[in-house]
């Protein structure tokens, strides 16, 4: 099986070719604003590396987020247009699911860490299998504080990804059991394997119901003043 | 040489998708996000970017399906690259720019206002330079002297609210609801447009355009009105403001018509779907002998089948973007 995957939840934007199991070729980046430059430029250079064309390909594996909406936009609405143009699908993967199996331990429990920003962070949970992850908890919005509190009430070793750098200082001194670690961004390689076992099981949506994970509600408040009907001449 | 173009716009709250074929539209679909935006009485983008990403797809296949073109039977792929919103723009342009990779066709990204200078020509055949264009909605107003294609010199521009907004403004005042243009519009019907002299504002510029003063002045009527307890009927009051607007949006453009000496003059933008504008430019024009090239209101709207019209023309002339290309959303004609 041959696909391509695409990771622009983040920060980090990154592609991969991948059969089978086997990566043939990735390229990478970190640029929050430059994802929509740096996709299908790198999309093209490793095809090129690879020798395969755009029709070889069987599915698109694309990262839904939690993360940056724009860079997830952009990355899905590019998985959309490569799929359409052959009607092959495309396997929705989530960026705390692509860190985890990236960072996977022996023994640890795994934490991934996403900033969404405005003092909150998508996390979940992981426990460790042979070969790999298995996730434990579905994906929530938090503040740091809670990130602390439930590491804290949980038993055993834990290990701490995705990116840690931005939150608050100090946020998990004195909590020895704890351990902060790579990699700070998804990247495409683990997305693709992700991906791939979603496609295997058939486990993915019809194109057209592939979403953004968003988790939250657009941040908007309805301005009564502004739609008020009611005019000099009654309610229009 | 006619390329078959497949063609996207998602600058502001509309997905939309055509197919062109040279100067004629096959196909030209749409999702409008109007009820969407509405209840926060004006466009949010998250909301835009948001509806992009869920529609760009099924209207792709709605507009080569009702075109009758399989992908590949297409020459080239348009997008907007600006100017608009960034998220909304981001969505067309990156399905646009991947779209265009797979199937191995050339891609050109196209200025929004260019898409709109260039939407008469899917109706009228002999629209060419030299032209004057009124391009005019919620997000800009300008008059432009078209002198070759691609040769754009912007003779005048809105100094405060672009016309739509004004619209939206006056309509929020009348109590008429968003958007505000068409609901003038309707709410004009039977009325008087000399029932009330509201003022013209008249910037020193000659092609400049100046609205604010226009809602404080009805405002100032109304709550007169209303005090004195003699408020004239609802028609005759809309009537009276979209006069007022639509009188310096003509008069402006067919004083460049005759500095230009142009024979023929379009438009585009959703303030040219107004009736009562379309019927003063007819009058206008025929006091001049000059032809009007003003499209039917879903192409003076946003629509993909003016950025299809525009990319077929640039694709016919070798003109290619990068795969690299970025969106810019504060892009301006040149
Ligand atoms: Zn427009």
């Amino acid at each position: 099986m041959k696909f391509l995957a695409i990771e622009t939840a983040t920060p980090g934007a990154s592609v991969a070719l991948v059969e089978d199991a086997t990566t043939l070729a990735a390229a990478s980046r970190i640029d929050r604003l430059g994802h929509a430059t740096f996709l299908v430029p790198a999309i093209d250079f490793c095809f090129h590396q690879v020798g395969w064309s755009p029709s070889d390909l069987e599915a698109v594996v694309v990262d839904v987020g939690p993360g940056l909406y724009t860079g997830i936009r952009v990355g899905l609405a590019t998985a959309q247009g490569l799929a359409a143009a052959f009607g092959i699908p495309v396997v929705p993967a989530v960026s705390v699911d692509a860190l985890a199996l990236e960072a996977r331990t022996g023994h640890r429990t795994i934490w991934t860490v996403v900033d969404v920003r405005r003092g909150e962070f998508a996390i979940a949970r992981y426990r460790p299998v042979p070969g790999g992850v298995v996730r434990d908890s579905s994906t929530e919005l938090v503040k740091p504080e809670v990130l602390r509190a439930q590491i804290e009430a949980r038993p055993g070793q834990s290990l701490v990804v995705g990116d840690v750098a931005q939150l608050p200082e100090g946020l998990l001194s004195g909590l020895h059991r704890a351990k902060m670690a790579k990699p700070r961004y998804p990247y495409a390689v683990a997305l693709a394997e992700v991906g791939r076992g979603r496609y295997e099981r058939d486990l993915y949506p019809a194109p057209d119901d592939v979403r953004p994970l968003y988790l939250r509600e657009p941040d908007v408040t309805i301005n009564w003043a502004k739609i008020r009907q009611e005019g000099p001449w009654g309610s229009g | 040489m006619n390329p078959t173009v497949l063609a996207f716009e998602t600058s502001c709250d509309e997905t939309a998708v055509a197919v062109v074929r040279g100067t004629e539209a096959l196909s030209n679909v749409l999702s409008s996000q109007v009820d969407l935006h509405a209840r926060f009485g004006g466009v949010v983008p998250e909301v835009a970017a948001r509806a992009h990403v869920e529609s760009i797809r099924s209207l792709t296949h709605q507009a080569l399906n009702e075109a009758g073109v399989h992908p590949a039977d297409l020459d080239g792929i348009a997008a907007t690259v600006g100017p608009g919103l960034v998220g909304a723009l981001l969505v067309g342009h990156s399905f646009a720019k991947a779209t265009a990779w797979a199937r191995q066709l050339p891609f050109v990204g196209i200025d929004h206002m260019e898409g709109h200078l260039m939407a008469p020509r899917l109706q009228f055949d002999d629209f060419a330079p030299p032209a004057i264009a009124l391009l005019a909605s919620g997000g800009h107003s300008q008059i432009v002297h078209v002198r070759d294609w691609g040769d754009y010199e912007v003779l005048g521009h809105t100094i405060d609210d672009a016309a739509g907004e004004a619209f939206d403004k006056l309509a929020r005042v009348m109590g008429l609801g968003f958007p505000g243009g068409p609901a003038m519009d309707a709410a004009s019907d039977g009325g008087d447009p000399a029932a009330v002299a509201f003022p013209r504002a008249l910037p020193d510029r000659p092609f400049h355009f100046s609205f604010s003063g226009l809602k404080t002045s009805v405002v100032t009527y109304i709550n007169k009105a209303q005090k004195s307890g003699d408020l004239p009927p609802l028609a005759d009051v809309a009537a009276s403001i979209q006069e007022a607007i639509v009188d310096v949006l003509v008069n402006k453009t067919f004083k460049a018509v005759d500095e230009t000496g142009a024979r023929v003059v379009g438009g585009g933008g959703g303030v040219l779907a107004n009736r009562r504008l379309r019927h003063r430019f007819a009058e206008e024009a025929d006091k001049r002998g000059v032809q009007v090239a003003l499209p039917d209101p879903v192409l003076c709207t946003d629509n993909a089948a003016m950025i299809g019209v525009a990319g077929a023309h640039w694709l016919s002339h070798g003109r290619i973007s990068d795969w690299a290309e970025n969106v810019d959303p504060g892009l301006a004609l040149t």
